[in-house]
């Protein structure tokens, strides 16, 4: 019986679109479906958890994790992930990096909160606080799995579940197989 | 905004519903497949956290 494939077209670009705006790959690769689920669940965590936090969870400052762990922002790298909406972050740690002296742009959305700032959200929000950062940041870190999908995709095809008595070897390559990637676009 | 203590453990429901979608839309490209998967996931982890939170309480209540 012949593989069922599924077109992934281009997977680098794919996956790129799919880390810009969780779910594009997908649109991109014709897999609509799971392009609306994957944009609806991880940019509606990241929106929810942005809200909660009142839009001051996701920042980031340029400084080392190894000379300064305590100044440096662990939660980033996860909400990176969700590409474009947590992107303008990255540019004003940039500008402020480069030009700390300059008043942030865009009237200073997403740029890294003043210290008292910060302080006084966790006595008023409390736990929306940690909330925010965890939706924020899990968001992110879902979108990885996203990527690979649209990637590489998925683990199985339809007419592939794992049986229960197959050897794990025998399963583990059986999702790459029948999927046949970088087809004409 | 805020959110009343209590009710801040029902936003522990969105986070789960979302991990259990898009690892089993991970693993898989149908749907049917995709849907139980994502509620088997979603109800272990449900029965985890609250297995583990009432094993701390039960523990929290002898000390």
């Amino acid at each position: 019986m012949p593989q069922p494939t599924i077109e992934l077209r281009d997977p680098y670009r794919a996956a790129f679109l799919a880390w810009l705006i969780p779910g594009l790959g997908h649109f991109y690769q014709g897999r609509t479906g799971k392009g609306w689920l994957y944009a609806l669940c991880i940019l509606g965590l990241y929106f929810v958890g942005f809200f909660l936090g009142e839009g001051k969870v996701v920042y980031w400052r340029w400084v080392s994790p190894l000379s300064n762990p305590e100044k440096f922002c662990i939660y980033y790298p996860g909400q990176f992930f969700v590409g474009l909406p947590a992107l303008p972050a990255l540019l004003q740690g940039t500008l402020h990096y480069f030009a700390p002296d300059m008043n942030a742009p865009f009237w200073g959305f997403m740029a890294e909160p003043p210290q008292n700032i910060l302080n006084g959200m966790h006595p008023r929000l409390g736990k929306l606080v940690e909330i925010g950062t965890i939706y924020t940041t899990v968001a992110g870190l879902l979108n990885i799995l996203a990527i690979y999908d649209a990637f590489e995709g998925p683990a199985y095809l339809d007419s592939e579940e794992p049986a229960a008595e197959e050897p794990a070897e025998a399963i583990a390559g059986a999702g790459r197989e029948g999927v046949k990637a970088g087809g004409p676009a | 905004m805020t959110i009343a203590p209590a009710n801040v453990y029902w936003l522990i429901l969105p986070l789960v519903v979302s991990i259990s979608l898009v690892y089993a839309a991970s693993r898989h490209e149908s749907w049917p497949r995709i849907w139980m998967h994502s509620l088997r996931l979603c109800l272990w982890i449900l029965g985890v956290l609250i297995g583990s939170t009432a094993l701390l309480l039960l523990i929290n209540t002898q000390v």
